[in-house]
């Protein structure tokens, strides 16, 4: 079976005003796969992430030059609908930020957004949704209390469950287990690997061992490049380059 | 900056148990050539009770490896570094073990009448001391061009062996009265002949802490 590329970025470079964040990446992430983004805080990691679904255009003085694709569509092209683009691309971040409304509505809201109206298909996908991010048990009781109440592991599965309400094809997740604890930060490790017979999954996490745990392919980052990117496998037992290689071993960084 | 100083001083911390490992499985290789060369009994019963410490030695430092991967989760070299160091500190503890073997003949022949002069076994002797001092030493400095000179010996020690094999067995035809001491001799060849199967074994392992390929079984020629 040929490998089917989902996302692809070539020559991508990025600019905050003068400063270049990102130099001239090119790379692939297949379809149904977990790509781990790795490297030292301020590489490069958050920033690569932010092009794939364009969450930069919001930064004022920023620009993108190279092509970054969705399948076949240059996700930069003019008068995409970027919106549109989102739902195709969901998001989970580092800090888990649920609406302050109930647990029902914050995982409905993605499919309000995008007009759906009726009420029992809104029903079907919400509680389809609770139970791939794995929190239905823990909350089909209490649907209708505020998402609040709930612990920072379980706010941010039901973030995972609102970003996959509307059945994105990809999911950027940027350190999303950072602020849990390691029974919370397990259980999102378990999810990933479920969650990639249906969703392409690239994420951004400072720990080598969760990238080594959850990941297919990771990507090595420094200084706003891509050093090195083979299987995670590869990659944690004989990196090809020097400075992967110190960085994995924790000899800087 | 250095990240993982803790771990990386344990890590020096069990090379250098390895190390002290390496050089009582060789000093014990060395004794017990030399007690068979020498018909000296003595040294042969010292390699044979020397045998407890290198076994100690073994267990302790799989302990410290167990530890070392359990609590600090090693990865690209230094996982290969602890792996590698469990391999070969297997194969030191079976070359002690080769040692006691060759011992175990010394003892027996230095209660006999010495055997026609054989210098092929002088020659197998050598060969086999080079290779194991040549692959321990590509340990200590990581040099894969002199363990790859170790895998390339390892067929002069299999053909050295063999032509011992057929001399000796010549020598039994001809004088049947030393066919016990002969059969004795025929094992301290074989023995010899493993200490060098163990020293490739040592250098195979010291390419694949270093480069991480895995040259086991394929660089013997
Ligand atoms: N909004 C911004 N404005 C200006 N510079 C930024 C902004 N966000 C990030 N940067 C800079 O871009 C570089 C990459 O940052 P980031 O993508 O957040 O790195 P990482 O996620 O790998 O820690 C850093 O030097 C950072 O200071
Ligand atoms: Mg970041």
């Amino acid at each position: 079976m040929a490998k089917q590329i989902k996302v692809a970025s070539e020559g991508l470079n990025f600019y905050y005003g003068e400063f270049k964040a990102l130099d001239n990446i090119t790379l692939e992430f297949e379809e149904h796969q977990v790509t781990a983004l790795i490297g030292p805080s301020g590489c490069g990691k958050s920033t690569y992430l932010r092009c794939i679904n364009r969450m930069n255009d919001l930064i004022p003085g920023t620009r993108v030059e190279g092509r970054l694709t969705l399948g076949n569509e240059d996700i930069y092209a003019p008068g995409l609908d970027v919106v549109a683009l989102r739902r195709r691309i969901g998001m989970v971040f580092q800090k888990p930020n649920p609406f302050p409304k109930t647990i029902f509505e914050n995982v409905a809201y993605g499919l309000r957004v995008n007009g759906v109206r009726d009420k029992q298909a809104i029903e079907q996908q919400v509680v389809e949704s609770l139970r791939r991010a794995a929190l239905w048990d823990e909350v089909k009781d209490r649907l209708h209390s505020s998402a609040l109440g709930l612990s920072g592991g379980q706010q941010q599965r039901l973030c995972i469950a609102r970003a996959l309400a509307v059945e994105p094809e990809v999911v950027l997740m940027d350190e999303p287990a950072s602020a849990l604890d390691p029974i919370a930060t397990q259980k999102i490790e378990d999810l990933i690997h479920e969650l990639k017979k249906n969703f392409t999954i690239i994420i951004v996490t400072h720990s080598m061992q969760q990238a080594a745990r959850v990941s297919d392919r990771t990507a090595f980052f420094y200084m706003g490049r891509l050093i090195e990117v083979d299987r995670t496998k590869t990659m944690f037992t004989q990196p090809k380059n020097k400075q992967t290689e110190d960085y994995i071993t924790g000899r800087f960084g | 900056m250095e990240q993982r100083a803790h771990f990386h001083k344990k890590l020096e911390e069990l090379k250098m148990q390895v190390l002290r490992m390496a050089a009582l499985s060789e000093k014990a290789v060395y004794n017990s050539i030399k007690s068979y060369l020498e018909y000296n009994s003595d040294l042969a019963e010292d390699v044979i009770m020397g045998d407890i410490e290198i076994n100690d030695l073994e267990n302790a430092i799989d302990r410290f490896n167990l530890e070392l991967l359990a609590l600090d989760q090693p990865m690209a070299k230094d996982l290969r570094s602890i792996v590698g160091a469990m391999r070969i500190t297997m194969n030191l503890e079976r070359l002690g073990d080769e040692a006691v073997n060759l011992a175990h003949r010394a003892l027996f022949l230095s209660t006999r009448p010495p055997l026609p002069y054989n210098q092929k076994m002088e020659q197998l002797t050598e060969t086999s001391k080079k290779m194991l001092a040549s692959a321990l030493k590509s340990f200590v400095e990581e040099d894969v061009k002199l363990a790859e000179q170790v895998c390339a010996m390892d067929n002069e020690a299999d053909e050295l062996s063999l032509k011992i094999l057929k001399q000796y067995i010549n020598d039994m035809v001809t004088e049947s009265r030393i066919v016990e001491r002969g059969v004795h001799a025929i094992m301290a060849a074989r023995h010899l002949e493993r200490v060098g199967d163990l020293a490739t074994n040592v250098a195979e392992t010291v390419i694949f802490i270093v480069e991480g390929e895995n040259v086991k079984h394929r660089c013997r020629g």
